[in-house]
């Protein structure tokens, strides 16, 4: 009788180990690197991302490269860098370069708002204010600058915001004027590198997201929401708003609509580590690990994520799925 | 035939690699563009003005260095005094620092924040995003190769010379400029060269302090950024072949002052 009781006692104690190991086993742990291409103005949020992911896959590599977000397409497509993962600070750019050839799908997961940014040492960094601005940007003394928009979305997206300025405010002719006291020295190729020239006191003014704003501890101000570009639905607004790019070749031009600031992300076709990408998307998707992130680094996420079709979200891998919604 | 011995082998093998380690990547860019694509990219007034402005920068940045760094590198060469290694260790401090960090060191010396810069904006000299910024860039990090070249040039002349100069009653300065200065004529050539190349290729320092008015590296990567690689690689196509002309007429000058004496 003992013995019996003995046995099954054994018995369920390897069934039961063995039920806790049975996961174990046929679960393989992701691992291996990670290659990531993101625009510059997600650098300090991701940097946060990788190290909270580390933590919970140890085996996990993640190689981060920032650029402008056109030119994170443009490794993949031209210079065909291997690549897993790519996030844009416009969505568009993966419609417009990534899709179909080299990318399925396009999740929405942040909105951004254009500031404008200075120090303490910035001329008349005592008086500016949400009144002024635009009356001190057309100074001769000050120096002002944004990003090159033919290479970054910031770039064009600063420009809008001056033509939104312009119809929102009812001066007409501002842009024009405001541009002529913009020598094309004062452009930079991403918009990142303008915190080190106002840190530096080489500028005193500088068109930036808000969240590199607050990543970098500038001062800045808060423009209305008819022309920080912060909130799609004023979409229709914001569309007045065009600025003339490069195109495909050059001395070739198309026209950019105005249009919410919106992240995308999505994964390239032919990933080196499909798996361990998922499982990085994955962490990036939740509202509790990645999304958590960008808001507190004033990236305001999407929560859930976005797709715009039913069609669309059947080719996100399954397990990401329930991470996102349709939305136009 | 005589045998060769496997030394032999060894050194041949491996310099037919390095060959080809530098060639292969080189020709491949210069053959990719067609010929149409070369033709119409010198056409582009934005190509034609980087690539002048790029020649000038760095003639610019050599200049200067002749001018400055001709008599520090006498002293090196001649003296021996207290803390001469340090000296020479700060001289070659611009090769190995990283060169995005060059830029940013000299933008924070031009701005508003630093005294320098306060100075500089009073005299109305900008740094940031102008012609001066890029030839100062580009002097920081072709002045080691001059100093260095022409140094060794002023220490492979015998001072006896000098010496005989002076006992027979010249000055320091007609000493220098009669008799070690035409000596050192070719070092002094090479220094200039060395020193010239190394601006013309610089990039990551130039970008952070001037991306506009561009040159030519600059525009290379706003153009594969905006473009890509097809509308890139030509403009690279021109600044190589225009390089390689300079450096080409720069050799044939010097081997001819060789022979002329």
């Amino acid at each position: 009788m003992r013995k019996t009781v003995l046995t099954i006692w054994i018995c369920a104690v390897f069934a039961v180990a063995s039920i806790g190991l049975l996961p174990a086993a046929s679960w393989a742990e992701p691992k291996g690197t990670v290659i990531m291409f993101h625009a510059g103005s997600l650098s300090i949020p991701f940097e946060a991302m990788e190290k909270a992911f580390k933590e919970r896959y140890p085996k996990i590599e993640i190689l981060r490269e920032a650029a402008g977000s056109q030119a994170c397409a443009r490794k993949v497509i031209d210079l065909k860098k291997p690549c897993d993962i790519i996030a844009s600070a416009d969505y568009v750019v993966i419609d417009k370069l990534l899709i179909p050839s080299h990318a399925d799908w396009n999740i929405r997961f942040a909105s951004n708002q254009l500031v404008l940014c200075y120090t303490d040492k910035s001329r008349h960094a005592d008086r500016v204010n949400e009144q002024n601005w635009y009356e001190i940007l057309q100074e001769k003394d000050v120096v002002w600058g944004h990003s090159d928009p033919n290479l970054d979305p910031c770039g064009y997206r600063s420009l809008m915001a001056l033509q939104l300025a312009e119809k929102h405010y009812g001066i007409p002719g501002f842009y024009e004027a405001v541009i002529a006291n913009r020598p094309q020295e004062n452009i930079r190729p991403k918009s990142v590198e303008l915190v080190s020239l106002l840190q530096t006191g080489n500028m005193d003014y500088a068109w930036e997201y808000r969240s590199v704003a607050v990543q970098h501890g500038l001062r800045y101000i808060t423009l209305p929401v008819e022309i920080n570009l912060s909130d799609y639905a004023f979409d229709d607004f914001y569309s007045q708003a065009v600025v003339s790019v490069t195109g495909e070749t050059p001395g070739s031009f198309m026209d950019i609509r105005g249009q919410s600031c919106t992240y995308g992300l999505t994964l390239i076709k032919d990933a080196q580590n499909e798996e361990a990408a998922i499982a990085f998307l994955d962490y990036i998707l939740d509202p509790e690990g990645g999304l958590k992130v960008l808001d507190e680094m004033g990236q305001p996420p999407f929560i859930p994520c976005r797709v715009p079709t039913a069609e669309m979200k059947a080719k996100i891998p399954v397990v990401l799925q329930d991470k996102v919604e349709v939305r136009d | 035939m005589k045998v060769r011995e496997p030394f032999f082998w060894v050194t041949i093998s491996s310099g037919a690699v390095i060959m080809l380690f530098i060639l292969v990547p080189l020709v491949e860019m210069l053959t990719a563009p067609s010929l149409t694509q070369i033709m119409e990219t010198i056409g582009d007034k934005h190509v034609v003005r980087s690539i002048r402005l790029s020649i000038t920068t760095a003639l610019s940045a050599a200049a200067i260095s002749f001018v400055f760094g001709t008599p520090l590198a006498y002293v090196l060469a001649r003296t021996d005094f207290r803390g001469k290694r340090l000296v020479e260790s700060i001289v070659d401090l611009p090769i190995v620092i990283p060169h995005p960090v060059i830029g940013i060191a000299i933008l924070s010396v031009a701005g508003k924040n630093h005294w320098l810069g306060m100075i500089l904006a009073d005299l109305g000299i900008r740094v940031m995003g102008s012609v001066t910024g890029i030839v100062i860039v580009l002097t920081f990090v072709g002045i080691p190769f001059y100093v260095n070249a022409v140094k060794a040039g002023f220490e492979n002349i015998p001072s006896r010379l000098e010496h005989v100069s002076r006992s027979l009653g010249a000055s320091m300065f007609s000493t220098f400029f009669r008799i070690t200065f035409p000596l050192a004529r070719r070092s002094v050539l090479i220094g200039f060269v060395m020193c010239t190349a190394r601006a013309i290729s610089e990039f990551g320092a130039v970008v952070v302090v001037a991306y506009h008015p561009m040159i030519a590296p600059v525009l290379i990567y706003e153009r594969f950024e905006a473009y890509g690689l097809k509308y890139s690689q030509p403009v690279a196509v021109w600044l190589i072949s225009v390089c390689l002309i300079l450096f080409l007429t720069l050799r044939i000058l010097t081997m001819k002052s060789e022979k002329s004496p």
